[in-house]
């Protein structure tokens, strides 16, 4: 059996690093256990906001979380894209490296959108031998995320749950479980989302995510606009649960910015969630 | 629900779906219904539709916070017809998107609707393309290599004549305050950045000629 969390850190609650938020970080350094970096955002990028990022990353570890590796597209992986990550994650002294189980272009071309792949065979192959390069190019655990998808393939022979635990024993990487990306994923796909959290080799889960979304009635779209709904949480509670407490979490929000100490508050919540989990589990040991 | 029916195989599949979502009137191989399932709630090709949908919302999101002047001056619904006719055309092969922009000057020119032979030229159109020049060399000169984190050895510069203050138009509207549209004024700015602030200097003829000659390789 591997180490648990492929032997990364506990870097306990984060946030994600938006620049509306910079100067607050840099004058109230506020107590978060990590801050993720959306990777593309600091690719090439010099000047005020990598001086900020370097500031943090001199006084918080630093995850980095990608938008472009795109690990299931069909071209070629992209080894100027991969070389320049590698750089940025070794200045940041990052402990991994995430992306999303998705391919965002073909061709050449990148639709900056996270497209869903179908479930087979063939694509676990094909991710599976990537997902190991990306892992020999960066030198630190890749970690996988479930990206919210709003179509299915008909080809598909394996759920989503199945595909992702076998990617990530195949490719020996991690995972990023999305809690909101699951909840919305079951809506979009009537599938038991605690079926599938249950399903997924939790020691592999590394970090989880916590977000927003916005409900159009006939499908659920993930936004990242708002706070994390009550369903999310109920399952973030299970997620908790069945990990064992030790991987990461991490709040997104990505547009509607509120101030950061609002953020902070969501953030008390999931780590009160936590500790509630824990509490129970180990009342229950003692019984 | 997936039915495990074959499919044109993983790489056929991602030809298809980029096709349909970068120009969904297009005719294509499949139909929707042929590679996607429906929901309870939606056929497969109400749901392809939230990605083609949402592939323009979040580009031409992108779009306008690279250039609120533009935006500014054009209205937002002329700046989004524009964007998206660039995009159609010149699909992003970046894996960023700050790089999203980089060929929308040239779009415009190339596609300038008073090009046609007999057409009167139309001012507006040659301050919108020296506005959306300003605002791509504005955000280049912000991430560019400089001095301030030792990345580069001379501050960063862009060297450009536009025919009207287009920088200070940017400014304004950065500030957000309401400004006209700048009369015809042909000028010639350095853009450089000072302490990670990007600063727009006008120059004299003389002077622009000057850092012209040392640097050509920054004329915009």
């Amino acid at each position: 059996m591997s180490e648990p969390r492929l032997g990364t850190p506990r870097l306990g609650f984060g946030a994600g690093l938006r620049t509306p938020h910079l100067p607050y970080i840099r004058e109230h350094r506020p107590a978060v256990g990590f801050f993720e970096i959306i990777s593309e955002n600091f690719l090439g990028c010099h000047g005020g906001r990598r001086s900020a990022l370097e500031e943090i990353a001199d006084h918080y570890p630093v995850v980095l979380h990608g938008v472009s590796l795109s690990i299931g597209s069909t071209d070629p992986l992209d080894s100027g894209y991969l070389r320049r990550l590698k750089r940025l994650a070794d200045d940041v002294d990052a402990p991994w490296v995430s992306d999303h189980v998705c391919w965002t272009g073909v061709l050449g071309i990148n639709t900056h959108d996270l497209l869903p792949l179908p479930f087979t065979e063939e694509t676990l192959a094909h991710v599976t031998d990537r997902a190991r390069i990306v892992q020999d190019v960066l030198e630190r655990p890749l970690i996988l995320e479930n990206p919210s998808s709003y179509v299915e393939f008909r080809a598909s022979t394996l759920t989503e749950w199945e595909f992702l635990a076998r990617l990530a024993e195949e490719a020996d990487c991690g995972i990023l479980l999305d809690v909101n990306n699951v909840h919305v994923s079951a809506y979009n796909h009537d599938f038991d989302p605690e079926a599938y959290l249950r399903a997924l080799p939790h020691e592999r889960v590394v970090q989880m995510h916590l977000a927003g979304h916005t409900d159009h009635g006939t499908h659920i779209i993930d936004t990242h606009d708002a706070p994390v709904a009550e369903p999310v949480w109920e399952l973030y509670r299970t997620a908790v649960e069945l990990t064992g407490g030790g991987a990461a979490t991490l709040l997104e929000r990505d547009d509607r910015l509120p101030p950061f100490p609002e953020l902070m508050a969501e953030l008390d919540r999931a780590r009160a969630v936590a500790d509630s989990v824990t509490a129970v589990t180990a009342g229950g040991g003692h019984g | 629900m997936a039915d495990g029916t074959p499919g044109p195989g993983l790489a056929a599949t991602q030809r298809w779906m980029q096709a349909a979502i970068l120009d969904p009137h297009a005719p294509g191989p499949y139909a929707p219904g042929d590679v996607l399932t429906a929901s309870r709630r939606l056929s497969a090709r109400e749901r392809l539709h939230i990605h083609q949908q949402g592939y323009r919302l979040r580009l031409t999101e992108c779009m306008r916070s690279l250039h609120p002047g533009s935006v500014h001056l054009l209205g937002r619904e002329i700046f989004d017809g524009f964007a998206l006719a660039y995009l159609e055309a010149h699909p992003s092969r970046s894996p960023t998107l700050t790089g999203l922009s980089g060929g929308f000057a040239g779009h415009l020119a190339r596609t300038r609707p008073d090009a046609a032979p007999g057409a009167e030229r139309e001012p507006w159109i040659d301050l919108l393309i020296d506005l959306v020049r300003f605002e791509r060399a504005f955000t280049e000169v912000l991430d560019a290599p400089g001095p301030e984190d030792g990345t580069g050895g001379t501050p960063p510069l862009r060297l450009f004549r536009a025919c009207a203050p287009v920088h200070t138009y940017f400014t304004e509207v950065r500030r957000g305050r309401d400004p006209e549209p700048p009369a015809p004024h042909p000028v010639r700015l350095a853009v450089t950045r000072r302490d990670h602030t990007v600063v727009t200097r006008e120059l004299s003829r003389a002077a622009y000629d000057r850092l012209l000659h040392a640097h050509p390789e920054d004329a915009s």
